[in-house]
């Protein structure tokens, strides 16, 4: 958009067997265009039945093929006590050579017990180098998402979405309220004009601009920030700011 | 980076971006009013939810209140809401068959509730009694009779009120109009199929689908934009995020009209 510079913070790519054929980076970048957005944080799509691993080495790949700055990955983490993945200092290395620039966990997908005992170690990382971590209620089960924010409450953590349809509020602003460090990306939250409400009780800065893509279009969730209610400062924060602010604050 | 959709001069889109509404009316079919069990819902009575339909251009919200369909509510209260917003609300009566009584008392004063009672709204999952037992037959041969509108709650292979279930009502009643909310969602080739198999007096309510990645380009290919109309949930849904989702499809400025208000004034006038 020429007015409003638009980051979203909640896209997938990847196709998989059990999600058929999802559009890759060429087609996101379309849709960007198509829609106004300038850059895209974006995960495997694929992820939670490939595994933590393979899906971090592909999207790295598709994000390499595409060869773009507008588009930036997420990886998602395992335990530490299983070395699947890069260690300590390699893994962030890697990070910042396939611009990657935050984390994200599929517990329920890779079977482990998402704490201190299990994520301690790379999480306590991950918050000295200030890079973010997504995390959702999988399956509208609130209750890990809970005790992962109270177990990490200095790391800045993500909230997204993406459940069914119905508002989470009763879920979503005890934690808003309770942990300073956790964001909220606003795909799939549809309440009227509950944009207005959550900067108000918690700060717009708070809130990034995310459209759950390609579960969902990228354009719905445009509007709907737009006509918020919010004034055009805070609508430029949610919109991109935020995140941009974000990501650039992340020590690879 | 090219020019966005918001940006297309004296498109809808365009003028939803930059004004808020445009200069078309739109017609929400499908919303409710007042607190539910199991969400929050900040903007649930009648001067929020009317302050929040003005801002997005919303000439009518037809709708039906939680607490008639939860069994707190009569019919006959909302109506008073309804005078007190002459300009705005419209209503479907509420059919609940654990009190046939009321259905009878309700229905008997129909008429006199005019112009706010437009229809009748059906919500048979939430009961767990399918459309097809017999305690809801009163009330959908009244519809039937008068050709009126019946806004069913569906969802796709529900046993309630899922695809074979409409399919057997839209075989039995050929007057009455059915609006399907939400499409029977996830059952859509049964969606299609009621359409086509009907006598034109089926179309598809949209709750839930806007902003679905390609979901209304396949509903206007496969039963055309003419069969689709608008609805929220309200004070479920937010309008601009729906009427975004709309406008996000990659379908004809035609079809986005068609959706947003011509089909409503096609069944139900261009003054109701």
């Amino acid at each position: 958009m020429r007015d409003i510079f638009f980051f979203d913070a909640d896209c997938q790519i990847g196709s998989g067997p059990a999600i058929g054929i999802r559009p890759g980076a060429a087609e996101l970048l379309a849709d960007m265009d198509r829609f106004g957005i300038d850059r895209a944080l974006v995960r495997h799509g694929n992820c939670g039945l490939l595994g933590a691993e393979a899906a971090n080495r592909e999207l790295a790949e598709m994000l390499e093929t595409a060869a773009t700055d507008r588009l930036r990955g997420v990886w998602a983490i395992l335990p530490d006590q299983c070395p699947e993945l890069p260690q300590g200092d390699a893994f962030f290395a890697a990070m910042k050579r396939y611009n990657i620039r935050a984390l994200t966990l599929l517990p329920n997908d890779h079977l482990f017990v998402p704490c201190r005992l299990s994520l301690g170690r790379i999480m306590d990382a991950a918050r000295e180098r200030k890079i973010p971590v997504l995390f959702r209620a999988d399956g509208n089960d609130w209750r890990p998402v809970y005790d992962f924010v109270r177990e990490f409450p200095r790391n800045l953590i993500v909230i997204h979405e993406r459940w069914g349809k119905w508002g989470h509020d009763r879920q979503l602003r005890p934690l808003l309220e309770n942990f300073e460090n956790v964001r909220f990306s606003i795909g799939g939250y549809m309440v009227p004009e509950g944009l207005r409400d959550l900067a108000a009780l918690y700060g717009a800065e708070r809130l990034l601009y995310g459209s759950g893509y390609p579960l969902y279009d990228q354009g719905s969730g445009m509007l709907q920030l737009k006509q918020s209610g919010l004034d055009a400062a805070e609508i430029a924060l949610v919109a991109g700011k935020n995140l941009t602010k974000m990501l650039d604050e992340v020590q690879l | 980076m090219t020019t966005s959709i918001w940006e297309v001069p004296g498109s809808p889109a365009a003028r939803f971006w930059n004004d808020g509404h445009a200069d078309f009316p739109v017609y929400d079919m499908h919303g409710h009013m007042g607190s539910h069990n199991g969400i929050f819902m900040a903007r649930r009575e009648p001067e929020s939810m009317a302050a929040h339909l003005r801002r997005a251009g919303v000439r009518h919200l037809v709708f039906s209140h939680h607490h008639v369909l939860f069994g707190a509510m009569r019919n006959a209260e909302v109506v008073e809401i309804c005078r007190r917003y002459p300009d705005l609300y419209r209503m479907y009566v509420g059919i609940v068959p654990a009190f046939p009584d009321n259905i009878r008392e309700d229905l008997a004063q129909f008429d006199r509730w005019a112009p706010y009672a437009v229809g009748l709204k059906c919500l048979a999952d939430y009961y767990k009694l399918p459309l097809t037992d017999p305690a809801w037959e009163y009330a959908l041969k009244f519809a039937d009779e008068r050709a009126l509108p019946v806004l069913f709650h569906t969802w796709g292979n529900s046993k309630c009120n899922g695809g074979e279930v409409m399919m057997q009502l839209v075989r039995k009643y050929r007057r009455l109009k059915f609006f399907i909310g939400h499409s029977l969602y996830g059952e859509w080739e049964m969606a299609e199929r009621i359409v086509k198999e009907s006598d034109g007096n089926v179309w598809l309510e949209l709750t839930a689908i806007p902003g679905e990645y390609r979901r209304i380009e396949k509903l206007v290919a496969a039963v055309g934009s003419d069969r689709l109309l608008y609805g929220t949930d309200l004070p479920w849904f937010d309008e601009y995020q729906a009427i975004g989702g709309v406008l996000s499809a990659e379908i004809s400025a035609d079809d986005m009209l068609n959706i947003l208000y011509r089909n409503a004034e096609s069944i139900l006038g261009k003054e109701w």
